[in-house]
């Protein structure tokens, strides 16, 4: 009754990375598991591998980014491939030249694999359908929908310290309405059998019928907290204050704000996590972001191995593709 | 297609809706002369005289759509008054009131004669221009209404865009009463769910989608029904898309409110659900919503509470189609597959084929002129097709009855839908006093 899903190719192997919805629990543990692989690459002298000799990724950022372009930029480099970043901020999009016609301009300088960012929830499924099948796309965040890369780097943290998911308790605050990160972690952590997820935030920021996603709702951070195992922050977006959804940062801070005392109702070794960048005094204390329970700047490191991993797991692919039709 | 000029046209055999026996339909100088079982007197030859066998067809009266857009003025790289009217006509519609959200919009005399013009000279379904009611659509003065209405507007409208100032809208109404001009109005609030392209539900909670609450149409609708309490103004509540908006129709109704509605065919078939994928041929400006509210659609159409069904037909270029959904233009083109459709509506709602049909031809009618007229009854003028309801849509046909291509069924299967097969063609026309074979 859908559309196909643009992920896999004729072998039934992931071809793109755009949305982690799509894929099953043995595919996120595969991706896991090459990360585990390349986290070793990065306490190397040394740090590049040959996987993506020859090859050049696209950095196609339509929003604006650091942390993720950078991440991703240093992925690909240490996978040996040539990057280029294109700013389309301020580039022939914003002159009415369609995405269309930018996306097949960026084709002819013959890259190989694009990492795209764009504001708009789907474009990143749009940008698959459309592109020449011998470009691989990674969706670097679309809209409101997905940022998978990030979702399966904060999956990678949860193992590496907590090990099985399927006893976890996994708490997200927040934004969920608006959070791409949100919907790539509760997609992750369903698809891995967690035990329990739940969400907590004013009701301006959680979206109609969120439960059919398989998370539950709780009313108050209080209560989502007692038992929690991981705890996941979710940034605040300072428009979102000018609005009518949430009135200020300080009465956002006294209601869902991470507090050193709200955490102590949490398990005593309970992750705390955040997408980043953090607001400090909004989301989350100073003393807890910093605190001896917080995974934040492990999560950056772990993103690069990350995303060497689905880099080099969709480039592998496509090189047995074109083994099979050959 | 052509269009034939004979004296006199028998269609023999042929069936009527209510009535399996066979008939012969005798038409002389574009009037109906005489509708009689085909076994009764014998049959007029000579020179001037077609015979149409009609066997395994059924005369229908012909379609009036209340809401289509043509895309003529300003839009044409989309469709023209020519290419839509005549996509119209192959799907049964004689009758066509086009939405007044042209470039420019139809507020002035000088839009409503051009549009007429080109539609006479399409020779393809009969075109009534709808009225912007306000100028520009903008929403701040008011259109010419009566001089738009005396110019052949039956009815005014903000097509698609809120009126945000009820002041404006107030004056509005109690304007267009003073000239019993109904107003198609939908009720969509300008604030809430603005920017939005889908239902608030799990599919575009899942999907990360602007979303639409059912409450941006309720809210909106409330407002016009007490307008409408206030004014009397004829209310027509065009293209509804939630089961609650249904109850307070029906309340309204009930009340004695002067209120109408429509919903658009495709409401009654599609729900949000087949969003997933970002599919964008189901990117509707009245978003499609929850499978309940489609149910109730299909439950208020059977009860009486919707008067009439339209087409909300929105063709488009192939570049509006090619971006990330939320930036896709929203609407079906929906005529080249409205008849299949309709046809499969009795089982679906559970009315006879009758009661559909007269959901599109009477029922409208009434909306906008109040007419008896049938244009199947001795003596007027023929205004009806005969419908093949066996024969399978030509899928090449698409694009040369209409300039878009934007609809479900062009790209999925109707099993894959979950409907029968796509069965039912238009063999012959007759409006106008004229006869176009198709």
């Amino acid at each position: 009754m859908s559309l196909a899903d643009p992920q896999f190719n004729a072998l039934g192997e992931l071809h793109h990375f755009i949305d982690i919805d799509g894929l099953d629990k043995s595919l996120l543990t595969q991706i896991l598991d090459t990360a585990e692989g390349f986290a070793g690459v990065n306490d190397r002298t040394i740090k590049n591998v040959p996987l993506l000799r020859g090859k050049t990724v696209a950095n196609l950022f339509f929003e604006n980014s650091t942390r993720t372009r950078t991440a991703f930029e240093l992925a690909a480099k240490r996978l040996s491939a040539d990057v280029l970043n294109v700013d389309l901020v301020t580039s022939s999009t914003n002159k009415g030249e369609s995405l269309l016609d930018t996306l097949h301009v960026l084709e002819a300088l013959q890259c190989d694999m694009f990492v795209v960012r764009h504001g708009e929830s789907g474009a990143a499924h749009f940008i698959a359908r459309h592109v020449s099948p011998s470009i691989n796309v990674i969706n670097g965040g679309d809209g409101q929908h997905s940022h998978p890369t990030q979702g399966m780097l904060d999956m990678f943290t949860i193992r590496r310290h907590k090990g099985d998911f399927s006893n976890l308790c996994v708490v997200l605050i927040g934004d969920i309405r608006h959070s791409r990160v949100a919907r790539s972690d509760i997609s992750a952590l369903v698809k891995l059998g967690t035990g329990e997820v739940r969400v907590v935030g004013p009701r301006t920021l959680v979206p109609s019928d969120v439960e059919s996603l398989g998370v539950t709702i709780f009313p108050t951070l209080e209560k989502a907290l007692v038992g929690a195992d991981v705890i996941m922050g979710l940034r605040l977006q300072k428009e979102r204050m000018r609005t009518a959804t949430v009135p200020s940062s300080g009465e956002f801070y006294r209601t869902y704000g991470l507090s050193p005392e709200r955490l102590a109702l949490a398990k005593p070794d309970a992750l705390i996590m955040h997408p980043g960048p953090t607001n400090r005094g909004v989301e989350i204390a100073g003393s807890v972001a910093d605190g001896k329970q917080s995974v934040i700047l492990e999560q950056v490191t772990y993103g690069i191995a990350v995303r060497m991993a689905v880099m080099s797991i969709v480039m592998g692919n496509a090189t047995n593709l074109r083994r099979a039709q050959s | 297609m052509s269009v034939t000029t004979e004296q006199v046209i028998i269609i023999d055999r042929v069936q009527l809706l209510d009535n399996d026996t066979e008939h012969r339909i005798t038409i002389r100088d574009g009037h109906v002369e005489s509708i009689v079982a085909s076994s009764d007197a014998s049959k007029e030859t000579g020179p001037n005289v077609l015979v149409i066998d009609g066997q395994g067809q059924t005369a229908v009266r012909g379609l009036c759509d209340l809401y289509s857009r043509l895309r003529e003025p300003g839009l044409t790289r989309k469709g023209s008054i020519a290419t839509e009217s005549q996509a119209a006509l192959a799907s049964g519609f004689t009758k066509v009131l086009c939405s007044p959200d042209t470039q420019p919009t139809i507020d002035s005399i000088a839009t409503v004669q051009l549009i007429r013009q080109r539609a006479e000279a399409a020779q393809g379904a009969e075109i009534l221009p709808i009225a912007a009611l306000t100028v520009g659509l903008a929403g701040e003065q008011l259109s010419e209404l009566a001089t738009l209405q005396a110019a052949g507007c039956p009815a005014a409208s903000q097509a698609d865009v809120p009126v945000g100032n009820t002041n404006v809208l107030y004056s509005a109404m109690e304007y267009a009463a003073s000239f019993s001009m109904p107003l198609f109005m939908t009720a969509r609030d300008s604030q809430l769910g603005a920017g939005g392209c889908a239902h608030a539900g799990a599919m575009a909670t899942k999907l990360g989608l602007p979303s639409i609450p059912v409450a941006a149409e309720t809210v909106a609708l409330a407002r016009l029904l007490e307008l409408c309490r206030e004014t009397e103004c004829r209310l027509h509540i065009s293209r509804i898309s939630s089961a609650r908006s249904l109850q307070m129709i029906d309340a309204a109704k009930q009340a004695a409110l002067p209120v109408t509605c429509d919903v658009a065919l495709h409401h009654l078939f599609f729900t949000d659900e087949q969003l997933a994928g970002y599919d964008s041929t189901f990117h509707s400006e009245v978003p499609f919503r929850s499978l309940a509210d489609r149910d109730a659609l299909r439950e208020g159409l059977r009860a009486g509470i919707i008067d009439a069904i339209c087409t909300d037909h929105a063709p488009h270029d192939r570049d509006a189609s090619l971006a990330p959904f939320p930036a896709t233009e929203p609407g079906l083109s929906a005529y080249h597959w409205a008849l299949p459709l309709i046809l499969q509506l009795p089982e679906l709602v559970g009315l006879p084929l009758n009661q559909v049909f007269e959901k599109l031809s009477a029922a409208p009618r009434r909306i906008i002129d109040g007419a008896e007229h049938t244009g199947m009854t001795e003596g007027e003028q023929a205004d009806f097709f005969l419908l093949n309801k066996d024969a399978a849509v030509d899928p090449m046909k698409v694009s040369l009855e209409s300039v878009g291509t934007n609809h479900p069924l062009n790209i999925h299967s109707a099993e894959s839908l979950g409907l029968s097969p796509m069965l039912g063609r238009v063999s012959h026309a007759f409006l106008q006093s004229r006869h176009h074979p198709f």
